[in-house]
């Protein structure tokens, strides 16, 4: 029942903000460029909720006590981590003026902050190395299943 | 500020790789669990959401490293063509993924249904199997069970001294315990046989109409006083309780009395328990009679003390005036008569104060028969004129006890003469004596074969001044002096009698008085 709730609240949201743009309320419409980002960052928000909703639903059953269900949750919150640092890095990549890149083509690759924009490259620049979010995030999902299978064992032998 | 990118692309590399391997690591553990239990819900929700993972590294994994390496490599223009579909797809796993993360709650309460119904089912399953397993063995307890309780009741119904019986509506003797055939005086072949009508032994058959009748109606009949027919066609006075048992033929249940408004062809059986209360009557009549006779004893003791008074004065004086009158007159004869009249009345006044034992008692060791022998020569010669004879079974075994000889004489001698009033002429009085050790008493039968006392009578023939003689011939005194005697040495009178057949007088004395 909560679960079909909660995607009727999503479906209403993405209604909302769906609407919430006057410029492209027609009937039908053109793709243009800057949606295919708007899509990404909203599935990235929907992944947030989705997690969120996880661990809510873990913690309301008394899961989370136990130490596969807690591991599970820890990769939840691992994954809204990466999804709020990927939204942030797609948010600032596609600023303009921000920063430069040079050297592409080439492992000397840099990074080059325009004047007054020193703070926002900086966190773009860690907020690139999103790695650091969902590795750890899968680590507990395999950790939390390994969890799981050795108590399924115990129980079989049992 | 220049921050060079080898470490974000090596991040992005190593973490690509780490990404794809841990999510196929997840699936193989997903599948192991699902391998485990594969109707387990959960398992299978843990498959789908890993393989979506898994899916979600690859898209996403490829896409960075394919980047890194197409623009390191110059080939930016590529990259360029390719990145929107690596965008789009990527954007689609990891919606995908979320969206698979929402079914968990449903995928659990499923999970948790199946769960709780399988217990139900592995529950039952396994009572099923006990079952099978010691069937044998259940329905050898219950039986045993059975047997135990069965011969408990048997017990109660086999050795209770009451009769207890089943019946039918008819009074058709069904079940009766030997306490039952003993009372009744029949075998228990001729129960077997159907032979036996319960209602036939009933003195009055309109009591087993009733009975039938209250029963039907309330179900059961408590504490009922009747009479039976004995073996030997003798009354037995008994304490009938009842009740009802209603069986409905085809499936053989039980139920009360009032429910059988709503049941047909139900099968009436009569549950009786029976009390033989004859010794009981016969007592309680025996007490009534002593308490009947103590009162009258204290009331005659009372008359006759204060009779006796102003008799003794009247004779004085009566023998005062003889004394001073000549014989021969008018007068004197009056005198004499006045004296033997007082003398008379003085008799009556004695044997009431022996009735109620006012007169005091000598005791001494004396031999019974020796006393009943002397009784016997007295009156012998003159019961032979009538033809009346009197015979004697003594028991050599009786001692030599100690009694008021005059006064045991006394009794004796008033009960052969009623016997001797009782037979007329020609008859037979028998006089038995018994020692019975046990009790330590000496029982004394006077039977006769004289005319017998009618049923009304019996409870009267000790009352004082009743009597069936004609009037002038007896004052009624000779039984209540001789009640008196008996009780006052402690022991029992009683009479038996059978109109037209004769009676017996049992008079039992203790031995260690």
């Amino acid at each position: 029942m909560l679960g079909f709730n909660i995607l009727k609240l999503l479906s209403y949201l993405f209604l909302v903000l769906f609407l919430m743009q006057p410029d492209v309320a027609h009937a039908t419409q053109a793709h243009s460029y800057p949606e295919g980002l708007y899509v990404h960052q909203l599935a990235h928000f929907f992944f947030i909720l989705s997690m969120a909703t996880f661990i809510y639903w873990l913690r309301e059953r008394g899961l989370s006590r136990d130490k596969g269900w807690r591991l599970l949750q820890y990769c939840a919150l691992c994954f809204i981590l990466w999804n709020a640092d990927a939204m942030l890095a797609h948010y600032l990549e596609s600023q303009e003026g921000l920063f430069v890149t040079r050297e592409q083509t080439t492992l000397d690759a840099v990074l080059i902050a325009s004047g007054g924009h020193t703070a926002e490259t900086l966190i773009y620049y860690f907020a690139k190395m999103d790695h650091l979010f969902c590795v750890p995030g899968i680590i507990f999902l395999y950790a939390a299943l390994r969890c799981f299978l050795a108590k399924a064992r115990g129980d079989r032998v049992k | 500020m220049i921050l060079p990118l080898f470490p974000i692309w090596l991040i992005d590399f190593a973490g690509s790789s780490l990404m794809i391997i841990f999510s196929f690591l997840c699936v193989h553990l997903a599948m192991r669990l699902f391998n485990q239990d594969r109707e387990n819900a959960v398992w299978i929700y843990f498959l789908w959401i890993t393989s979506a993972l898994a899916v979600f590294a690859i898209s996403r994994g490829v896409g960075h490293v394919v980047k890194d390496l197409l623009i390191m490599s110059g080939r930016k223009d590529i990259w360029t063509i390719l990145q929107p579909y690596s965008g789009a797809f990527n954007t689609m796993t990891f919606v995908l993924v979320a969206s698979i993360t929402l079914f968990f709650e449903r995928v659990w309460q499923i999970n948790q249904t199946i769960l709780r119904d399988k217990q139900a089912l592995q529950d039952s399953h396994g009572q099923i199997l006990y079952l099978n397993r010691h069937l044998e063995d259940l329905v050898m307890e219950r039986t045993r069970e059975l047997r135990k309780s069965e011969n408990k009741y048997r017990r109660i119904f086999e050795s209770s001294r009451d009769m207890i019986l089943v019946t039918d509506q008819d009074g058709q003797i069904l079940e009766i315990n030997p306490a039952g055939t003993d009372l009744l005086g029949f075998s228990k072949e001729k129960v077997e046989n159907n032979a036996c009508s319960f209602k036939h032994f009933f003195l009055r058959q309109e009591i087993w109409d009733r009975i039938v009748e209250e029963l039907l109606a309330k179900g059961y009949v408590s504490d009922l006083e009747t009479e039976l027919i004995g073996p030997e066609g003798n009354v037995i006075h008994v304490l009938l309780s009842g009740s009802v048992e209603c069986l409905l033929p085809d499936n053989g249940d039980t139920f009360d009395v009032v429910q059988t408004t709503d049941h047909h062809d139900v099968k009436e059986f009569f549950h009786f328990l029976v009390k033989d209360i004859t010794r009981r009557r016969a007592m309680e009549q025996q007490l009534l009679q002593a308490d009947k006779l103590a009162s009258i004893g204290q009331l005659a003791a009372g008359v006759a003390h204060e009779i006796n008074n102003p008799l003794n004065i009247i004779l004085g004086y009566t023998q005062f005036l003889i004394k001073h009158e000549s014989e021969g007159t008018d007068r004197y004869e009056d005198l004499r008569t006045i004296e033997k009249h007082v003398r008379a009345c003085k008799n009556i006044v004695a044997d009431l104060l022996s009735f109620s034992r006012s007169t005091r008692t000598r005791k001494q060791q004396i031999d019974l028969h020796e006393c009943i022998k002397e009784v016997i020569n007295v009156i012998s010669q003159q019961f032979e004129l009538d033809q009346v004879r009197i015979s004697t079974e003594f028991d050599s075994r009786v001692p030599t006890m100690i009694l008021d000889g005059g006064k045991i004489k006394q009794v004796f001698m008033n009960l052969f003469m009623n016997a001797k009033h009782a037979i007329g002429k020609d008859g037979l009085i028998t006089v038995k004596t018994l020692y019975d050790q046990d009790a330590g008493q000496v029982e004394v039968r006077v039977e006769d074969t004289g005319c017998g006392i009618e049923p009304q009578n019996l409870s009267r023939i000790f009352d004082p001044f009743f009597t069936t003689k004609e009037t002038g011939k007896g004052t009624g005194l000779g039984l209540s002096v001789s009640y008196g005697i008996i009780k006052e040495h402690g022991g029992e009178i009683k009479v038996e009698s059978e109109p037209g057949k004769g009676s017996v007088f049992i008079v039992s004395l203790p031995v260690n008085q």
